[in-house]
């Protein structure tokens, strides 16, 4: 039994104890931190009051987000139906109307000659002369 | 509100004629824009002011009313007295109705005073019925009766009397007298008009049955401009106020505040109709506190003696929707 205490690389001398530079170590060390966790650390060196207020806001503005995002969606919502039943079908009556009359304004003037354009227009020939005797 | 309708559960959807308002021969008409205003029409005296019940209509008449499912009516007039109609209703959420309602009313009147009674009735399907008799007892009295059945069972039978004298008008109301049960309502209103455009009157509601006994007072009080008036009812059972203005001849618009202490609820609307003559067609439509938004339109087919209405009720806060489509021929 003694052996195996012999064989093991913490039981020896220090000289026989792998050096700290060695990459066993180092990579144990490095698999127990991601990059993250040591970036993470780096914040370690702010004042608590600067970390918990930077928390603060950040945990605010997403749910501020948030909120803006799904208001934004309903508000969108029911702007949109509104609008298509309060005032879409009078947007519609009208511009058929207008279309309607464009439409018998151009055939009077196919009908009648280019002066008639308008309903009451003028008669658009001149009137005769006066016969003198 | 105070009144018998709103205490019998009606307002102006259950409102037995829907579609046209009942009794316009009584009821003064609206400011309009061609004829002076009403109350400038007597040269120097004030006009009578109407019924208590039309205070509130020339705002509701711009709101448009609520439709739902399918509906033809179609009317036909046998003569000047005699008017029938049917009524198809395929609804969604009731059960579907045939109506059959008939008029005896002197339609060619010579003037608001005539001599013959009018009379109003309409059966249900399903055995309901809707009785109204109108009878002018003299010059400046009038009598009514209503009779409402629900299948077999009468749920109202109501008695007014109203008296229409210069410058006021009093009314008298008993609602379902009930010998067996001890049980009355009896309204009374009183409608004055104070000075040019300006009314105040009351009402006053006393309800008795074998346990209870109570009274409700509600004053109420209207201004009118050119065009534009206000209205508004104040009592214990709540607030209801009104106002409605004629922007051109196109355009009117309605706001509506009601607030009652029974519900406890208020509510807050704004309406507006647009008629467009020349494109034969009138557009009403109407946003709630309540997130419900509706829009009826009305288009009068015109070669056909027919008139086409289609409208969309939407409760954006419930997402529910309510749609209608009705015809009216004759």
């Amino acid at each position: 039994m003694a052996g195996i205490e012999e064989l093991s690389p913490a039981a020896g001398p220090v000289e026989t104890r792998p050096p700290e530079g060695e990459i066993d170590e180092d990579e144990d060390e490095e698999l127990d931190e991601t990059i993250l966790e040591r970036l993470w650390g780096l914040t370690e060196m702010f004042p608590d009051t600067l970390r918990s207020a930077a928390e603060v806001t950040a945990s605010g503005s997403v749910t501020v987000a948030k909120k803006l995002y799904s208001f934004s969606r309903a508000a969108l919502w029911v702007g949109t139906t509104s609008f298509m039943i309060l005032v879409l079908p009078v947007v519609f009556e009208t511009e058929r109307l207008q279309l309607e009359q464009q439409q018998l304004q151009q055939q009077r003037q196919i009908l009648l000659g280019p002066n008639a354009g308008m309903s009451g227009g003028m008669p658009g020939l001149m009137p005769p002369a006066p016969v003198k005797m | 509100m105070g009144s018998v309708l709103a205490l019998a559960g009606a307002g102006r959807q259950n409102w037995p004629f829907s579609s046209d308002t009942p009794h316009p021969q009584w009821d003064t008409p609206l400011p309009h824009w061609d004829t002076p205003p009403r109350w400038e029409r007597r040269d120097g005296r004030l006009p009578n002011p109407g019924s208590f019940h039309a205070l509130h209509h020339s705002c509701k008449d711009v709101f448009p009313q609520q439709i739902e499912g399918v509906k033809m009516i179609v009317n036909k007039t046998l003569s000047s007295f005699f008017k029938a109609s049917h009524t198809f209703h395929l609804s969604a959420v009731s059960p579907s109705q045939y109506r059959f309602h008939v008029e005896h009313r002197q339609s060619d009147s010579h003037g608001k005073d005539t001599d013959s009674p009018v009379l109003i009735g309409e059966m249900d399907s399903s055995g309901s019925l809707n009785a109204h008799s109108l009878l002018h007892l003299s010059e400046r009295i009038r009598a009514k009766a209503v009779f409402q059945t629900q299948q077999a069972q009468f749920m109202t039978w109501q008695f007014e009397t109203e008296y229409r004298g210069n410058d006021f008008t009093a009314a008298v109301t008993m609602a379902n007298p009930d010998v067996l049960r001890e049980s009355v309502i009896l309204v009374a209103h009183f409608l004055q008009s104070v000075c040019s455009g300006l009314v105040l009157g009351g009402e006053l509601v006393y309800h008795r049955g074998r346990h209870e006994e109570g009274g409700i007072l509600t004053l109420a009080g209207q201004y009118s401009g050119p065009n534009w008036v206000a209205t508004l009812n104040a009592g214990k059972g709540g607030a209801h106020a009104s106002y409605y203005h004629r922007a051109n001849k196109q355009i009117q618009v309605g706001v509506e505040f009601e607030a009652s202490t029974r519900t406890q609820e208020t509510t807050a609307s704004f309406g507006y109709q647009m008629e467009l003559p020349e494109a034969n067609m009138v557009f009403r439509g109407m946003v709630n506190s309540r997130c419900i938004i509706g829009g009826v339109l009305e288009k009068s087919l015109s070669p056909l003696p027919a008139t086409l209405l289609m409208g969309a009720f939407v409760n954006h806060r419930g997402d529910k929707l309510q749609v209608g489509l009705g015809i009216n021929v004759g």
